[in-house]
């Protein structure tokens, strides 16, 4: 994810007076409540799908069923008509923005997906999960939501994963690399809100490092990395679940 | 919500780990959407549902289905019946409602089309 045009300094986010806060309340306040409060505006900004997971979701087989966990605003859920795609958030405001174009969706959490998987099988032949590990705020957690991905993925079926890079090559923003947990602010320019005046909402972001998410996708059991490589800011892995 | 999403939904809360699917539709109010025809996307995904959850939903709305998928889902599947199809798992929207886990009795609300599916902390 990207952010408003100005550049701003991050602040290490072990440094703040936080790090006494349990990874929940730390994700409700630092994570969940920001984006309801700045749903509208983030979902104005993002359109523009990147060509990696467009690419993926084309490439599908006609009649294919999959979940987009961490939809946002529904970018991805009308790239490719062809198969059936559910898009998942946390935040219902923008749950409700991607209803709002007619797509399929519902509120869920990315650490417990509501999903059949035991009694039947698996079912989903694909699942995406773009710029959205990345906001859990401990190592178990990031690997328990990378899990789940791989819970709800049937056999055969492949996971695609985006993350926020350290090395953001191509950017303004140098991130100091002794510092993994940082606040990235959301600005919301004072003529885009009722107050007039310019607000900025700290999100948490977990930076990844080259290798760390090839890390927690090949320990977890029945994984394997196809494709892994650095795209626009972000790291991913596409990975298969085998049979 | 359409159908088809609920039927991969599964109530999740702890230690709910069985008889927890299909969950129950009730006090549903249903909008239908005219949406395209597609008989190869309609073929390719039926063998993914679970044909029996999938019948005994439908008839919580009032919509009956044959018990047994017909075995032809592929090429030669009568065009009628996949239009019938077409109109129930993909034009037809489940608005506002509840979705009740046969097991454990939690309630999911369904509020403009939009499944809640959180858990609170104690049920996670």
């Amino acid at each position: 994810m990207s952010s408003s045009k100005r550049p701003m300094p991050t602040q290490a986010f072990a440094s703040t007076n936080t790090s006494s806060l349990n990874p929940t309340i730390k994700e409700q306040q630092y994570v969940h409540d920001v984006y309801e409060k700045i749903a509208q505006h983030f979902s104005s900004t993002r359109y523009k799908p990147w060509p990696v997971v467009e690419e993926f979701l084309k490439e599908l087989e006609i009649g294919s069923i999959g979940v987009d966990v961490g939809c946002g605003n529904g970018k991805y859920l009308g790239v490719n008509r062809n198969v059936y795609i559910i898009g998942a958030d946390r935040s219902s405001s923008l749950i409700e923005i991607s209803a709002s174009r007619g797509f399929e969706t519902l509120i869920c959490d990315a650490l417990n997906l509501p999903y059949r998987d035991e009694c039947f099988v698996s079912i989903f032949d694909f699942v995406i999960s773009i710029a959205v590990i990345h906001h859990f705020t401990t190592l178990e957690r990031r690997i328990a939501a990378t899990k789940e991905l791989f819970r709800i993925a049937k056999p055969g079926s492949k996971v695609l994963i985006y993350v926020w890079a350290m090395e953001q090559i191509e950017s303004r923003r140098k991130f100091d690399e002794h510092y993994q947990d940082v606040f990235v602010p959301w600005v919301i320019p004072a003529d885009k809100n009722e107050k007039e005046e310019e607000i900025v909402y700290d999100r948490y972001y977990h930076l990844f490092k080259k290798g760390e998410l090839d890390d927690i996708v090949a320990n977890i059991d029945l994984a394997q990395i196809i494709k892994s490589d650095y795209n626009k800011d972000n790291w991913y892995v596409i990975a298969t679940k085998r049979q | 919500m359409r159908l088809i999403t609920h039927n991969m939904l599964q109530c999740h809360a702890k230690n709910c780990n069985s008889n927890n699917f299909p969950l129950q539709l009730s006090q549903v109010e249903i909008v239908n959407q005219e949406t395209e025809f597609n008989p190869m996307f309609l073929r390719n995904m039926l063998p993914k549902l679970e044909w029996n959850a999938l019948v005994k939903t439908a008839l919580q709305i009032n919509v009956t289905l044959p018990t047994v998928l017909p075995e032809s889902t592929t090429d030669d599947l009568d065009e009628e019946f996949l239009k019938t199809l077409h109109g129930i798992l993909l034009e037809t929207h489940i608005l506002q409602g509840a979705m009740t886990c046969p097991n454990c009795n939690r309630v999911y609300p369904i509020k403009d089309g939009i499944p809640n599916m959180l858990l609170n902390e104690t049920e996670a």
